[in-house]
């Protein structure tokens, strides 16, 4: 997932964004409302950390701005706030859930992936597809039974493919979940990652469609 | 009079012995008005008595030449009320009425009117002043009538005063009903209601205090918003920097390695979950102690209760029955104050109840909140115990001991009454709460 966090706490911003990237998550970190609103108008996320009070307003007003414009990207409040008030005024201002500091991370982590598969419209974090058993809160896989390790950016990866099965991917789309690790992007590192998830979890899990993309197989036949 | 006496009795008491005082005063002066007219009344009654014998006695005389001590005799004269005496311009008696008394006429013969100790005598002669007539009117009578005339105006205050005094004690005390209504809103109301006081009906002598009233109530409010603000600031600025302090400790954790330097992290993580735990009970602690658990508006219970217990449920599945009535459960009771209350309540029956057994949660249509688990009886002495703070029953649970201390500070300043229990209803052992949020709260504010 594309994940914005918004949290102006220097160490506290670090922390999560290191535990949602290690979730396999890309995430941009940014400290303030006016670059929160310059991110979503240029990149489409699957997931918003919103701390609400900002060196330069409130998050509230941004979930409200957010939402009038028509957004409906899930939005996970992390807040120091703890009164019930403010919790619901955060809710029917159109946030997915509310997280009170200090939290542990991870419980941040579990209600990361329960607000996007709610999202997706499947809050079963239990996928199964052919001889491939996924946990989505847990981050496990097994396959014919086994289990499998992943890497943080083969799961990032994966869980993109996952996500919406039987889906075209284009490459570009791919590219943006391993936006985190950017620097290291190269031209071939999808086709990379692409074979390391097929030796593990078997060569017709994931289909490549020239110069389109890829898709999960499905096992529909 | 003593200074914390009723209004209601030294203005009776006050106003009637003022009003029987001028009362008084009035009879005296109109008894005095009456005795002087009285007087020449009964003046004016003998000069013409006086004249109208003196002529009827010269004709009769000049007739019948009558000795000159003949009485005349008359059809009545049972009471010497006037008795008369003819005498020429010697002295010398010609004749007088039946019981004259030739004492009260030995005087000289000074015309009109003069005293004797008993009588009072008008004096006056014919024309050519040789026979003179002296009428006597008994004093003793005179003053009858005047007494009984005074009796008649004083007689009517005997009635008329306790008839006054009840009176006026109806009067203020219907003047004073709005004032004892003011009165009663400000003696029942709660401790953490500081709405202003209705002023609008109560007699303006009394408005000012009402004023002075609602200024205290507001600046009190004001310090207690200011209070809560500084509590939900320090909640903020302590938050944060724990969080930080969390996040980075786990983090450091999940890259560590080397099983001796992860148990010593944990040990870390744990106590600043500790700290944070703990500064959030004090923090609570401080809010539910600094008033305002009561609303200005009526709020639904029910969103809230289910948002707590859902909370609740994400770290405890399972172990949460939750019983709630089909119709809202609107109370006056703060949604923050109620919050907390239910938190710590739940809390409470989580760490203390059996693990293996449900805790339950019951907020009934009544308004109700009964919170039960289950566990050993607890001794009615700890029971009563349990309020205070950093008391805790007799158990081995990790806590702050600041839960139902929390509770209770929050039940009293909404007045309602926070009721323990062991063994709870219908059972043999175990604990519960029960607080009565609904209409009673609204009554009670």
């Amino acid at each position: 997932m594309r994940v914005l966090l918004i949290e102006d706490t220097t160490g506290l911003g670090e922390a999560v964004r290191d535990q949602i990237c290690d979730d396999g998550h890309a995430v941009d970190w940014v400290q303030s409302l006016n670059f929160a609103e310059a991110s979503v108008q240029a990149t489409s996320y699957d997931l918003v950390l919103l701390d609400l009070m900002l060196p330069d307003g409130n998050g509230f007003d941004f979930l409200k701005s957010l939402r009038k414009s028509g957004n409906s990207t899930p939005v996970i409040i992390l807040t120091a706030r703890d009164q019930v008030s403010d919790r619901i005024e955060g809710l029917n201002a159109g946030a997915d859930d509310y997280l009170i500091k200090p939290f542990d991370l991870s419980e941040l982590s579990a209600r990361v992936g329960a607000v996007a598969r709610r999202y997706r419209g499947d809050p079963n974090p239990l996928v199964k597809l052919g001889h491939l058993e996924i946990d989505l809160g847990e981050h496990r896989i097994k396959a014919n039974g086994l289990p499998v390790e992943l890497t943080a950016r083969e799961w990032a990866l994966f869980e993109g493919l996952v996500q919406r099965p039987g889906t075209l991917l284009s490459r570009s789309q791919l590219e943006d979940r391993l936006y985190q690790f950017g620097a290291e992007i190269e031209s071939n590192t999808i086709e990379v990652y692409i074979s390391r998830l097929r030796k593990k979890l078997g060569r017709d899990v994931i289909i490549t469609v020239r110069n389109m993309g890829y898709r999960l197989e499905t096992y529909e036949h | 009079m003593s200074t914390n006496a009723s209004l209601k009795k030294s203005l009776s008491i006050g106003l009637t012995i003022g009003v029987s005082l001028l009362w008084l005063f009035g009879a005296i002066s109109s008894g005095l008005v009456v005795q002087k007219e009285m007087n020449e009344s009964f003046d004016k009654a003998l000069k013409k008595s006086a004249l109208q014998i003196l002529p009827l006695v010269i004709s009769d005389s000049l007739q019948k030449k009558k000795d000159n001590s003949q009485e005349i005799p008359t059809r009545e004269n049972d009471d010497e009320y006037l008795t008369y005496t003819i005498k020429d311009q010697h002295g010398n008696v010609l004749f007088h009425s039946k019981d004259a008394n030739p004492k009260v006429f030995n005087g000289s013969l000074q015309m009109g009117f003069s005293n004797t100790e008993s009588h009072r005598i008008y004096t006056t002669s014919t024309l050519d002043n040789r026979v003179y007539i002296q009428v006597a009117e008994q004093l003793a009578r005179r003053n009858e009538d005047l007494i009984e005339a005074g009796i008649a105006l004083l007689l009517p205050l005997l009635f008329l005063a306790p008839i006054s005094l009840f009176g006026i004690w109806w009067i203020i005390r219907l003047s004073l009903r709005k004032v004892a209504v003011f009165q009663f809103d400000i003696a029942e109301r709660g401790a953490g209601n500081l709405s202003p006081v209705e002023m609008e009906k109560l007699p303006k002598e009394f408005k000012p205090i009402a004023v002075a009233v609602n200024r205290l109530l507001e600046r009190l409010r004001r310090t207690l918003e200011a209070e809560r603000s500084f509590t939900a600031n320090s909640a903020h600025e302590l938050r944060t920097p724990l969080a930080t302090a969390l996040a980075k400790v786990q983090r450091i954790k999940s890259a560590a390695t080397d099983e001796p330097l992860k148990t010593q992290i944990t040990d870390v993580e744990n106590s600043l979950k500790s700290l944070s735990k703990q500064s959030e009970k004090l923090l609570e602690l401080a809010k539910a102690e600094g008033g305002g658990a009561i609303s200005q508006q009526p709020n639904n219970l029910v969103p809230i209760l289910k948002m707590i217990v859902g909370d609740f449920s994400r770290q405890f599945p399972e172990r949460i029955k939750l019983t709630l009535a089909k119709n809202e459960i609107n109370s006056l009771l703060d949604p923050d104050a109620f919050a907390i209350l239910a938190r710590n309540l739940i809390e409470n029956a989580l760490k203390h109840g059996r693990s293996n057994h449900p805790v339950d949660v019951n907020l009934q249509a009544d308004g109700r909140l009964r919170v039960v688990n289950e566990c050993d009886l607890v001794a009615p002495q700890d029971l009563a115990l349990l309020r205070n703070r950093f008391v805790r029953a007799n158990t081995t649970a990790p806590g702050s001991g600041l839960g139902l201390a929390i509770v209770d500070a929050i039940a009293k300043g909404a007045g309602i009454t926070l009721e323990l229990r062991s063994p709870a209803n219908g059972k043999k052992d175990g604990f519960e709460v029960e607080l009565n949020l609904g209409t009673n709260l609204t009554q009670a504010s």
